[in-house]
């Protein structure tokens, strides 16, 4: 069978990306920039041809995916690595929605950042995302994966901190690149512990063969403590790239980039890759229960302390990110339980509504002229009418109304926490009321935003305009997404579980693998206490927040109080881990380094004291000394002829 | 009359310690050198001396033996005498007793 090459779609953004750099350097002479128009239509292509090529790809594609090895890439002893593509339905569904939505929300940038002066620049870090994205999804072994992996930190890095005349956007930027630094660490860690077993074992295709193969069993219970331990470490990477606890901080900060960003890379795409890893290794944390509750209570905790955290914000794109934060936590939780295929179910689904609320978001921020406080908001329904269309569908789809896609994803993720095992009923319990808190904080921003009055002066409300057709478009889209993707797998439809038959092939025999406890609960029940959840929820958002006055703000926008304490909570708990390590490396600097430069000292003293007296020993003259040293040679002969050797 | 291989060996060590002599008593550092170019080639006479005693095959490889030092022995010269040039540039002497920037 005829395909095109898997190489072809990462290159198209890496053309993009190389075009765009070089006509951002040509410019960067000029007053007024390289032409909007060109950069953007290049910009849009590049990614739109990955996406076509996906579709095309994705389309021929056997059942059990295509493998292409490129070349090797390491071979140095019994380390082999070689750098190869993996498509399969997995990285199928993830590069779908990785290049479609990426193509939709760049031709949004093009309206958003319309003259700013880094245009193509901009262009350029996004098309660099798309391809690190891409590798990331698209490669067949972890060492490649971890390539995307740095590619999409470092991308993120650079457009959160792309307005960087502004010192705090560059901190911003400068705390999520340490913060995942951390998790990266664990990633490589993890790597090497697998690699410890073998070199083979990184490739993802030979990982699922090694742990699935019967006659391996015995082998792979002597080997488990070591999987443990690379689970675990995979995790730690999984919890920095996904914002999840410890490693949560740095996502509220990064929305100090532009808003496009935001919902691409800190929404849609980069921030569910610990989703990604977690089910493409699904073969080895199903081995692992121990690692599996701690996956599922670090989600609980995470969904449940974000949405909580999502009250208090004033800003609007810092509750979006609290609220990515705990959708995020869902997925975790999800793949805790061993569903893996709901968990990337949510994933999918996330990136719909969410990109479609960020993308509103800064449609707004557009509108306001760059105002992002929402006490400073209001009444925007009449003023920008789609904005707010695509606001409230998405906004339905996040709070899980029946119907919509967030409603179809999470009760399958509800549902399969109940019936988990012993800890279900609790997990289950837990994430219901998470979905309640998710509704309150969602519908408060909504509230705040498009109803009652205008709470801004009266000069900045004569500007309020709705966005240009360029962002319109993608927002639209997107809302159609969160409306409709849901039927993929809606649960309550019998037949329609697409998405389930197209993941079952990777991650179908690991799941069978876990074993579920056989409880039988109707859907429907669950559906019901869902919609209930949802409704509950947006009942107190709006009874809470439709007819209260709105505190005007002091200058920022940072929450105050009591929510303050939420949502500095674990930059103080960072912070008393780094005055730790302070203090470690004092003690380092001034107490060991003082004892090693002793050492040395002893050392170097005894060498110079040795040489001093060696060069005593030195005759001046050549011929001296090749008569002494013909004397030596004779009597070593001697004591060879006498004794029969020196010893 | 066969050559008796002792003789080679006694003409070999009159050479070598004629060589060896000389570089060590000559100060002139020309002199010194041509010593140990005389010492060198008195082993390798040494060398074929010994291999006419083995039988015809095995003696090749103390003949090849002396090709090698000879040839190592013409880059060795090379490198001495242009170290000597650049000595005399400095020190305006052949002699070799003046060399004592050795001391520490």
């Amino acid at each position: 069978m005829t395909n095109l090459p898997l190489w072809l779609i990462p290159l198209f953004p890496l053309i993009g990306t190389v075009v765009l750099a070089a006509i951002s350097l040509a410019s960067t002479g000029s007053k007024k920039g390289a032409s909007e128009g060109i950069v953007g239509g290049l910009a849009v292509l590049f990614p739109l041809l990955a996406f076509v090529s996906t579709v095309v790809i994705g389309w021929n594609m056997p059942t059990q995916g295509v493998q292409e090895t490129l070349g090797t890439w390491i071979d140095i002893g019994s380390f082999k690595a070689s750098f190869g593509f993996l498509f399969d339905s997995l990285s199928r569904i993830m590069l779908l929605f990785v290049t479609g939505i990426g193509t939709l929300i760049t031709l949004y940038s093009t309206g958003y950042m319309h003259g700013d002066r880094g245009f193509a620049r901009f262009f350029a870090y996004i098309n660099l995302f798309l391809f690190s994205m891409i590798v990331l999804v698209l490669s067949d072994s972890l060492l490649l994966t971890f390539l995307g992996w740095e590619g999409v930190g470092l991308c993120s890095y650079l457009l959160i901190g792309f307005w960087n005349a502004d010192v705090s956007n560059c901190k911003a930027a400068n705390k999520a690149f340490i913060v995942n630094r951390v998790g990266d660490l664990g990633f490589i860690l993890g790597m090497i512990t697998l690699a410890m077993v073998s070199s083979d074992l990184l490739s993802y295709r030979e990982l699922s063969a090694f742990l699935r193969d019967a006659a391996n069993v015995e082998l792979v219970n002597i080997l488990l403590p070591i999987f443990a331990m690379a689970g675990l470490l995979f995790f730690i990477g999984c919890t920095g790239k996904s914002a999840q606890i410890p490693l949560l901080t740095w996502l509220p900060d990064a929305m100090a980039g532009p808003t496009p960003v935001s919902a691409l890379i800190h929404a849609a795409t980069m921030v569910t890759s610990g989703v990604y890893l977690l089910a493409r290794l699904s073969d080895l944390y199903v081995l692992l229960p121990g690692v599996m509750t701690v996956v599922v209570l670090i989600g609980l905790l995470t969904a449940f302390w974000a949405a909580v955290a999502g009250l208090f914000q004033n800003d609007i794109k810092k509750v979006l990110a609290y609220s990515t934060i705990s959708q995020l936590g869902y997925m975790f939780m999800a793949a805790g339980v061993a569903a893996f295929d709901v968990s990337i179910f949510h994933v999918f689904t996330h990136a719909f509504f969410k990109a479609a609320l960020f993308l509103g978001a800064g449609a707004v921020i557009h509108a306001l002229a760059g105002e992002q406080d929402m006490r400073k908001m209001g009444g925007m329904l009449k003023k920008t009418p789609v904005t707010a269309c695509v606001m409230i569908f998405a906004f339905l789809a996040i709070i899980g109304f029946p119907g919509f896609a967030g409603f179809w994803s999470k009760d399958l993720i509800l549902e399969r926490l109940y019936v988990s095992g012993p800890m279900g009923p609790f997990l289950y319990m837990m994430a219901l009321l998470t979905a309640v808190i998710t509704a309150i904080y969602m519908g408060r921003l909504m509230v705040l935003t498009f109803f009652g009055k205008y709470r801004g002066g009266e000069e900045s409300e004569k500007h309020i305009h709705e966005a240009p057709a360029s962002m319109l478009i993608p927002m639209v889209i997107l809302s159609l997404g969160s409306i409709f993707a849901g039927f993929l797998w809606a649960g309550l439809i019998p037949g329609a579980n697409l998405f389930e038959q197209t993941l079952a092939p990777v991650v179908g025999q690991a799941q069978a693998a876990f074993g579920h406890a056989s409880v039988h609960v109707s859907p429907w029940l669950f559906a019901v206490l869902g919609t209930i959840a949802a409704v509950v929820g947006m009942a107190v958002a709006w009874k809470l927040f439709a007819n209260r006055r709105i505190p005007l703000p002091k200058g920022s926008s940072a929450p105050e109080g009591f929510g303050a304490t939420w949502t500095f909570c674990f930059d103080k708990i960072h912070g008393i881990v780094i005055s730790a390590f302070r203090v470690l490396a004092w003690v380092a600097e001034n107490v060991v380094n003082r004892f090693v430069m002793m050492l040395q000292w002893l050392v170097g003293g005894l060498g110079e004291l040795l040489g001093d007296f060696a060069s005593g020993l030195q005759v001046a003259k050549v011929r001296l000394q090749m008569a002494l040293s013909l004397v030596g040679v004779i009597a070593l002969v001697l004591i060879v002829l006498v004794y029969g050797g020196l010893l | 009359m066969e050559l008796q291989a002792v003789y080679v060996q006694i003409l070999a060590l009159i050479l070598f310690v004629i060589g060896l002599l000389t570089a060590i008593s000559r100060r002139n550092v020309f002199f010194v050198l041509m010593g140990v170019e005389l010492a060198l080639n008195a082993v390798n006479l040494s060398l074929i001396g010994f291999s006419k005693t083995l039988p015809g095959d095995l003696s090749v490889a103390g003949q090849i033996v002396p090709l090698f030092t000879i040839a190592v022995a013409a880059a060795e010269a090379c490198v001495g005498l242009a170290m000597v040039i650049l000595i005399f540039r400095n020190q305006e002497s052949v002699d070799s007793d003046n060399y004592s920037g050795m001391k520490g």
